[in-house]
C-alpha cells in the first residue's frame, strides 16, 4: 500500500477509520481507549451511509453553522458502558433545540482518541460535511483549553448527552466554570458523555480554530500502520508532524505519585526515568499527569507540555501508551510541536508547564 | 600557628557540626570544596541566579520531589553551587544518580530546610566560630579515646579528607600511612609531642594543594590530640605487669625468629613480624642494644620492684625506647634508620648520661652493644651489651661499658669469680691472712697486667718502683709466685678475681 495523503478538501471512507483511530491514539499517547465498539460500528455506519465529506473551514460559507463534537470522560467508563450510537447526534440536536439554529457541519473539538471518530460517526448520521480543523490540535485536560477560546469563542451553550438518554445543557458567562460544572454531570451520566460545544459559524473557525488536524491524523494514522522500523517510523513521522527525537533508552524506574497533586487538573502525577543509549547518556525524566507533561534531560527542561511528547516502543515499532511502560522497555522520547497557538503567552499560561506545577520556563521560549 | 581568618568553611567541615551532621550525603564528590554563602531557594527564578559555591538549601516549591530535584541539580550544576541541601520528602533514587551523573554534592536533611538554611548562613558567615565550635566537639571525642589507635581514629574522621598519621622516630605508628607521605603541593602539618620534655613522637598530616587554608585548622585539631595521646601511651606503659609479661614474650618470640630460620635462610633475611610494632617497638634498621643488670650478679630474674624502678627511670629519660626484663637483667635498644652511616653514638651517650643516676642509685650497669642490622642484628647486640654489662660490673655502680672497647676483656665476663676467689683461702692461705692482702694484690695484678714491667706498674699505680718491688718481694713470700710459667695463667686469674670482689668493698 503506498501512502495516500489526503489534503484540503476529501472524503473519508470505512477504510479510512482505522488510520483516523491510529492517528488519534499518536496525538493522545496517554492512556489508549481499548478497541471500543465505535471504531467497528463507525466503519459500519460509513459503509452504510456513504463516505463524509472533508471541508477546510475556509473552503464553505462563512456563515455555516459548525458544532464542535467530543466525547468527554474517561476510557476505561466507555469500554464498560458502550455508546448506543446517537448520543452524539441527539445531543447536537438538543443544542439545535437550545440555539434555535440547525448546524450545517460539525468539528472535533480535539482530533485525538476516540474524540477524532465520534464527529465522524455524528457528521455521517447527521448527514453535514466535517471540518478539517480542531480545537486542540492534540488533547488538552479542560474544555476551554481551546484555541477557540483564544479567539475568544465561549465553550457554552453546550449540551452532553450520557448513554442513559439524558441531556445536560451548560450555559456560563465564563468558560473556566464550564468544565466544573461539566465533571459532575459527567459522573452522574456514568463517567463519559457525548458532547457538543462551542457552537459558531465557520467564519470564526477560520480565524480561530486550528486548521488541517484531521487529515493530518489520517495521514499519521496510515504511516503508523505501515511502519514498524522505528527509525523509518520516526523518519516520516518528523517529515508529517515535525517531531524529533530526544533521545532513546530504557526505562530504568517508575515513581507514583512523585509529586503533590492539586485538583485543577485530574490523574496522579508520576515520573518515569530512562536511561538513554548512545549519545550522551543522559538521564532522562518525563514528567506524567494525564499524558507527558515535561522530559528532563539530566534535570534541564527538553520539552514541556504544550509540546506533545510521546513514546515508541523500539521492539515493536508502535507507539506505547503511559500505562503500558515498565522498567526495562526500550523506548524512544518523542517530542512534536504543538500549533504555534499554544505558544504565545496566553496558551502558555493556559496549557504550559507551568499549568502542570513546573513552573519553569518553557524551552521553546528561551 | 598560621591561622587564616578569612579562609572559608568547607563541606568537610560543615558536615561536622550541626546541623549537616544529621545530614546524609547522597553524594559527595569533593568534601573540601569551599562555600562562600548559602541560599535558601524558595523558586527556581532564586535558584537560577544562585552565586558559585554557594550551598544552595531547597524549600518549598523547589522541593517538591519527581522533577523538581532534578531541575535543581542541573540549575545547581549550572551555577557551579557547591552543594545542594534537599529535605528527605523530595528525595528520589533517581536523583542520586543524576547528582552522580552532575558531579554535584547532594545532601538529605530530615530537618526543616529554613531553619537549616538560617544556622548555615550562621556558620558560613563566621567560619571561625563554626570552626570552633567543630574544635570543642572534636575535643570532646579526643576525650573519649582511651588509646592511641582511637585518638587517630578520630583525628582522621575527623580531619578526612585530610589524613593523619603518627610517627616515631619517622616510622608511622599508627594512623594512615599517607599522612607522613609528601605530597605535590600540598602542606605538612607536624606537631611533636614530647613526654618527660624529650620529643617522643609526631603527629603528621598531610593537607591537599587546593585545601592549604585549612592547615591553621588541621593544627589545632593535632595540638588537642596531643594530651589525650599521652594520657593513652603512658596507660599503656603504666600496666606494666601485663606489659612487660607480654613483651617479655614478644622478645623470647623475636628470638625464636632468629634461632630457627637460621639454618634455612641468610640470618639477616628474617622478616620483622608486624606485632612488634603496636608494642611500640622498631626493630627494622640498625639497632644497638643496651644491656641493664644489678651490680651483684644475683641467681634467676632480678625482683619485680627492681623492674618496676628500673622501668620508671628508663620511661622518665628515655621513653620512646623499649624496656624489656629478660634473664638477670633488662634490655632496651636504640632503633637507627637504616639508611644513615651514622651510629648516632651520641645519642646513646646522652641517653646514657642521663640514666647514670638512677643506676648508680639501684646499683645497676649497663653495657651498650654494636648496632647491627635487623632481628637478627638485635639480638646479637643484645648479646654484646650482655657481655659489656658483664665486664661493666668491675667499674662499679652506674658505670658503663661499650663492647666495641671490651674486646677478648669479655671472655672474662663469665668467670665465676666468686668462686674462684674462695679457692684462694685454701691454696694461698698465707696470703689471704696478711692484713695488706689488698695492697699485694693489687700490686701484682698489676705487674702481671703489665707483663712484669714494674716501672708501667708503677706508674699505673701511682707508687714507687721500690715500692712495687717490695710489695712484689712480699706476695712471693706468701705464695703468690708467678714467676713460674705454669702456675702464671693461673695466679693471674686468681688475683683477677680477688681484686673484682674486693672491688665493691672499697669506697
Amino acid at each position: 500500500m503506498t501512502t495516500r495523503y489526503i489534503g484540503a478538501a476529501t472524503t473519508i471512507r470505512a477504510d479510512d477509520v482505522p488510520a483516523l483511530y491510529e492517528g488519534g491514539k499518536f496525538y493522545s499517547p496517554a492512556v489508549a481507549p481499548e478497541r471500543t465498539t465505535l471504531l467497528s460500528w463507525t466503519e459500519s455506519l460509513l459503509e452504510r451511509n456513504g463516505p463524509v465529506t472533508l471541508v477546510r473551514p475556509d473552503a464553505v460559507a462563512p456563515e455555516t453553522r459548525c458544532v464542535a463534537i467530543c466525547v468527554i470522560g474517561s476510557g476505561a467508563a466507555l469500554a464498560d458502558l458502550p455508546p448506543s450510537g446517537d448520543e452524539f447526534a441527539l445531543a447536537v440536536r438538543e443544542l439545535e433545540r437550545l440555539t434555535r439554529h440547525r448546524f450545517d457541519a460539525v468539528y472535533p473539538l480535539a482530533a485525538a482518541t476516540v474524540s477524532g471518530i465520534a464527529p465522524l460517526a455524528a457528521a455521517s448520521q447527521l448527514d453535514v460535511p466535517l471540518i478539517d480543523a480542531d480545537g486542540m490540535g492534540r488533547t488538552f485536560a479542560l474544555i476551554h483549553h481551546t484555541a477557540m477560546h483564544l479567539g475568544g469563542l465561549s465553550p457554552t451553550p453546550l449540551v452532553i448527552r450520557g448513554v442513559t438518554g439524558e441531556n445536560v445543557a451548560i450555559t456560563v458567562p465564563g468558560p473556566a466554570r464550564a468544565d466544573t460544572l461539566l465533571r459532575s454531570n459527567v459522573d452522574v451520566l456514568g463517567g463519559w458523555a457525548a458532547l457538543a460545544a462551542y457552537p459558531t459559524t465557520a467564519g470564526d473557525l477560520r480565524r480561530a480554530a486550528l486548521t488541517g488536524t484531521v487529515s493530518r491524523l489520517i495521514n499519521v494514522g496510515r504511516l503508523l500502520l505501515e511502519s514498524s522500523d522505528p527509525d523509518v517510523l520516526v523518519a516520516r513521522l518528523a517529515a508529517v508532524t515535525g517531531c524529533r527525537r530526544i533521545g532513546r533508552g530504557r526505562i530504568v524506574e517508575l515513581e507514583h505519585l512523585s509529586r503533590p497533586t492539586d485538583f485543577t487538573i485530574p490523574t496522579h502525577p508520576s515520573s518515569v526515568v530512562i536511561d538513554e543509549i548512545g549519545g550522551q547518556g543522559r538521564q532522562l525524566r518525563l514528567e506524567l499527569r494525564s499524558e507527558v507533561v515535561a522530559v528532563f534531560a539530566d534535570g534541564a527542561l527538553a520539552a514541556a507540555a504544550p509540546d506533545l511528547i510521546c513514546l515508541v516502543d523500539v521492539l515493536h515499532g508502535e507507539v506505547s501508551t503511559l500505562d503500558s511502560l515498565e522498567p526495562g522497555d526500550l523506548v524512544d522520547v518523542l517530542v512534536m510541536p504543538a500549533d504555534a497557538v499554544w505558544y504565545s503567552a496566553e496558551g502558555l499560561a493556559m496549557v504550559g508547564p507551568a499549568s502542570h506545577g513546573i513552573p519553569l520556563e518553557h524551552p521553546r521560549h528561551r | 600557628m598560621s591561622k587564616q581568618p578569612l579562609a572559608p568553611l568547607d563541606l568537610a567541615e560543615l558536615l561536622r557540626v550541626e546541623p549537616l551532621s544529621r545530614a546524609s550525603a547522597v553524594h559527595l564528590p569533593d568534601p573540601a570544596r569551599h562555600v562562600h554563602e548559602v541560599v535558601l531557594a524558595e523558586t527556581f527564578d532564586r535558584l537560577h541566579h544562585a552565586a558559585p559555591h554557594s550551598l544552595v538549601v531547597l524549600h518549598h516549591e523547589a522541593a517538591t520531589g519527581g522533577w523538581a530535584l532534578a531541575a535543581a541539580l542541573h540549575a545547581g550544576w549550572e551555577r557551579n553551587v557547591s552543594a545542594i541541601v534537599v529535605p528527605r520528602p523530595a528525595m528520589s533514587s533517581s536523583s542520586a544518580v543524576l547528582a552522580e551523573r552532575l558531579g554535584i554534592a547532594l545532601l538529605v536533611i530530615e530537618d526543616e530546610p529554613v531553619d537549616v538554611a538560617l544556622t548555615l548562613a550562621g556558620q558560613v558567615s563566621a567560619p571561625q566560630a563554626a570552626r570552633a565550635l567543630r574544635v570543642a566537639l572534636c575535643a570532646e571525642r579526643l576525650a573519649e579515646q582511651s588509646s592511641i589507635r582511637g585518638v587517630l581514629g578520630v583525628l582522621n574522621s575527623e580531619l578526612a579528607p585530610v589524613p593523619v598519621a603518627l610517627t616515631v622516630g619517622g616510622t608511622v605508628t599508627a594512623g594512615r600511612a599517607a599522612g607522613a607521605a609528601e605530597k605535590p603541593g600540598g602542606t605538612t602539618v607536624c606537631v611533636e609531642i614530647n613526654a618527660a620534655g624529650r620529643p617522643w613522637a609526631e603527629l603528621v598530616a598531610a593537607v591537599p594543594a587546593k585545601n592549604t587554608a585549612a592547615a591553621g585548622h588541621v593544627e589545632s585539631v593535632l595540638r588537642l590530640a596531643r594530651l589525650p595521646l599521652l594520657a593513652a601511651w603512658a596507660q599503656t606503659r603504666v600496666h606494666s605487669s601485663a606489659q612487660a609479661a607480654r613483651e617479655q614474650a614478644a622478645f623470647g618470640l623475636l628470638r625464636r625468629l632468629v634461632a630457627e630460620p637460621a639454618a634455612a635462610a641468610e640470618p639477616a633475611d628474617v622478616e620483622v613480624p608486624p606485632w612488634t610494632g603496636e608494642l611500640g617497638w622498631r626493630v627494622e634498621g640498625r639497632n644497638r642494644a643496651v644491656w641493664i643488670s644489678p651490680l651483684t650478679a644475683t641467681d634467676g630474674a632480678p625482683a619485680e620492684e627492681l623492674t618496676q624502678l628500673v622501668r620508671a627511670a628508663w620511661q622518665r629519660h628515655r621513653p620512646d625506647w623499649p624496656l624489656v626484663a629478660d634473664s638477670d637483667g633488662w634490655i632496651s635498644w636504640q632503633n637507627l634508620p637504616d639508611s644513615t652511616e651514622n651510629n648516632d653514638e651520641a645519642g646513646m651517650r646522652r641517653a646514657l648520661g642521663a640514666v647514670t643516676h638512677a643506676a648508680e642509685s639501684h646499683a645497676l650497669v649497663l653495657g651498650v652493644g654494636d648496632a647491627h642490622r635487623g632481628v637478627p642484628g638485635l639480638m646479637r647486640s643484645v648479646t654484646e651489651a650482655r657481655l659489656a654489662a658483664h665486664v661493666a660490673r668491675d667499674g662499679g655502680p652506674g658505670s658503663v661499658q661499650w663492647f666495641d672497647q671490651v674486646g677478648a676483656r669479655a671472655a672474662l665476663a663469665w668467670l665465676p669469680r666468686g668462686q674462684i676467689a674462695e679457692v684462694a683461702d685454701l691454696c694461698l692461705a698465707g696470703l689471704m691472712a696478711a692484713r695488706d692482702r689488698e695492697a699485694l694484690v693489687d700490686t701484682v695484678l698489676a705487674v702481671l697486667d703489665c707483663g712484669g714491667s714494674l716501672s708501667q706498674a708503677s706508674a699505673r699505680l701511682g707508687v714507687h718502683r721500690n715500692t712495687v718491688l717490695s710489695r712484689v718481694a712480699r706476695a712471693k713470700e706468701l705464695g703468690l709466685v708467678f714467676d713460674d710459667p705454669a702456675r702464671r695463667l693461673a695466679l693471674h686469674v686468681l688475683c683477677y678475681s680477688l681484686a673484682s670482689v674486693w672491688l665493691p668493698g672499697r669506697s
